[in-house]
């Protein structure tokens, strides 16, 4: 096996994976999607709403703000040693908001929700909540857990998580005469034409369209796009909640700990 | 969906000498996919494949028939193995990767 990091920011990665099939790769992405937990605002309490948005409508923007997660220091509500319905310190984070528009309109941000602990705040302070006029005023606290992107969206930590084959691209140089019709109709420039050959660009950037082969006007193409069996450039990009490396950490945790799971209970059944 | 946390449960519906037959509480296409590809490279299992009864409900029934004397859980076993191997392989991979 072998991996090499293609690109990588604060929230996004892109590897390279050589050596695992298509249900391993797709067993990660889907723990990525659905299994990391992440924190997201779950229950508000509202305590004074007169803005224009009903309760519901700002609970449920409430939700949907990404908050900076500490994985190591909470707990899934439901593995949490409290058993409590309403939570503890170890699996709750207070969030709250008071806010009133003395004159003129003013935008309720993200940004002015204060959280009980500094490092669980959201991602952007630039969420629009809701837009209070003079008079109106919004006050309420809200509780995040930590939750499953299986149960809901707010609680997936990536935007996108995808992979696809590894793109092979041979060009028959001898049937080649570099007329360059693959190279202006290739959408995501993939091809170059350097010094009357074509040659390949970026790679890693073919969707495998294969309109570079229709363009083609030799017969056979002078061009042939394949894809390798078994590599696979996998893409992740976080929506901030948590670093992306650590995701793809986590998923690998994931599903060794439901691999264990079933293998302990099989044992069971043996004896 | 799948069902909101908790562990997996393992019900066994139908087994055999060198059949095998189980729900998977709580497992998903995730899994299971993953096994039925693992069992199937094994040359001892006969049959492998698994069916998801409901969309909403998270509980796949994993079928696996064996050849000749091997037992049906045995050959699970195998793959389960085989694909913790493959994780920790990973791990180390994607580590090392990430330190470069």
């Amino acid at each position: 096996m072998e991996i090499k990091v293609l690109e990588k920011g604060d929230k996004n990665m892109r590897l390279l994976i050589k050596g695992v099939d298509t249900p391993f790769v797709n067993a990660l992405r889907r723990n990525a999607l659905a299994e990391v937990p992440c924190m997201a605002i779950d229950d508000v309490v509202i305590i004074e709403n007169s803005s224009v948005l009903q309760d519901e409508i700002v609970a449920h923007r409430l939700g949907l703000i990404p908050l900076k997660t500490d994985l190591d220091g909470y707990n899934l509500p439901e593995e949490c040693s409290c058993k409590s319905e309403f939570g503890c310190n170890l699996c709750r984070v207070t969030l709250t908001l008071d806010r009133e528009a003395k004159e003129g309109t003013v935008t309720v941000y993200s940004g002015e929700l204060v959280s009980e602990n500094p490092n669980i705040v959201p991602v952007s302070d630039k969420v629009p909540i809701t837009k209070l006029v003079k008079g109106q005023k919004l006050r309420l606290e809200a509780y995040a857990r930590l939750g499953k992107g299986k149960n809901h969206a707010k609680w997936q930590p990536v935007s996108t998580c995808t992979y696809k084959y590894l793109p092979q691209i041979k060009i028959d140089s001898k049937n080649c005469d570099a007329c360059g019709k693959c190279v202006e109709i290739c959408p995501r420039k993939v091809l170059e034409k350097s010094e009357g050959k074509i040659e390949i660009r970026d790679l890693p950037a073919c969707t495998l369209c294969q309109d570079c082969m229709d363009a083609c006007p030799k017969e056979p193409s002078a061009i042939e796009v394949g894809w390798e069996e078994n590599a696979f450039i996998f893409s992740l990009e976080s929506t901030g909640v948590l670093p992306p490396e650590r995701i793809m950490e986590e998923a690998v945790k994931i599903l060794e700990k439901q691999l264990k799971e079933l293998a302990s209970q099989i044992k069971v059944r043996k004896t | 969906m799948e069902d909101g946390g908790g562990k997996m449960k393992v019900n066994v519906l139908n087994k055999t000498e060198n059949e095998l037959k189980i729900e998977l509480e709580g497992a998903g296409h995730t899994l299971c996919n993953l096994l039925q590809k693992k069992l199937l490279e094994d040359e001892t299992v006969d049959l492998a494949g698994y069916d998801i009864p409901h969309p909403l409900a998270s509980n796949p029934i994993l079928y696996v028939r064996t050849k000749g004397d091997v037992k049906p859980e045995e050959a699970l076993h195998r793959a389960v193995e085989k694909i913790l191997e493959l994780s920790k392989e990973f791990s180390k991979e994607l580590k090392k990767a990430l330190k470069t």
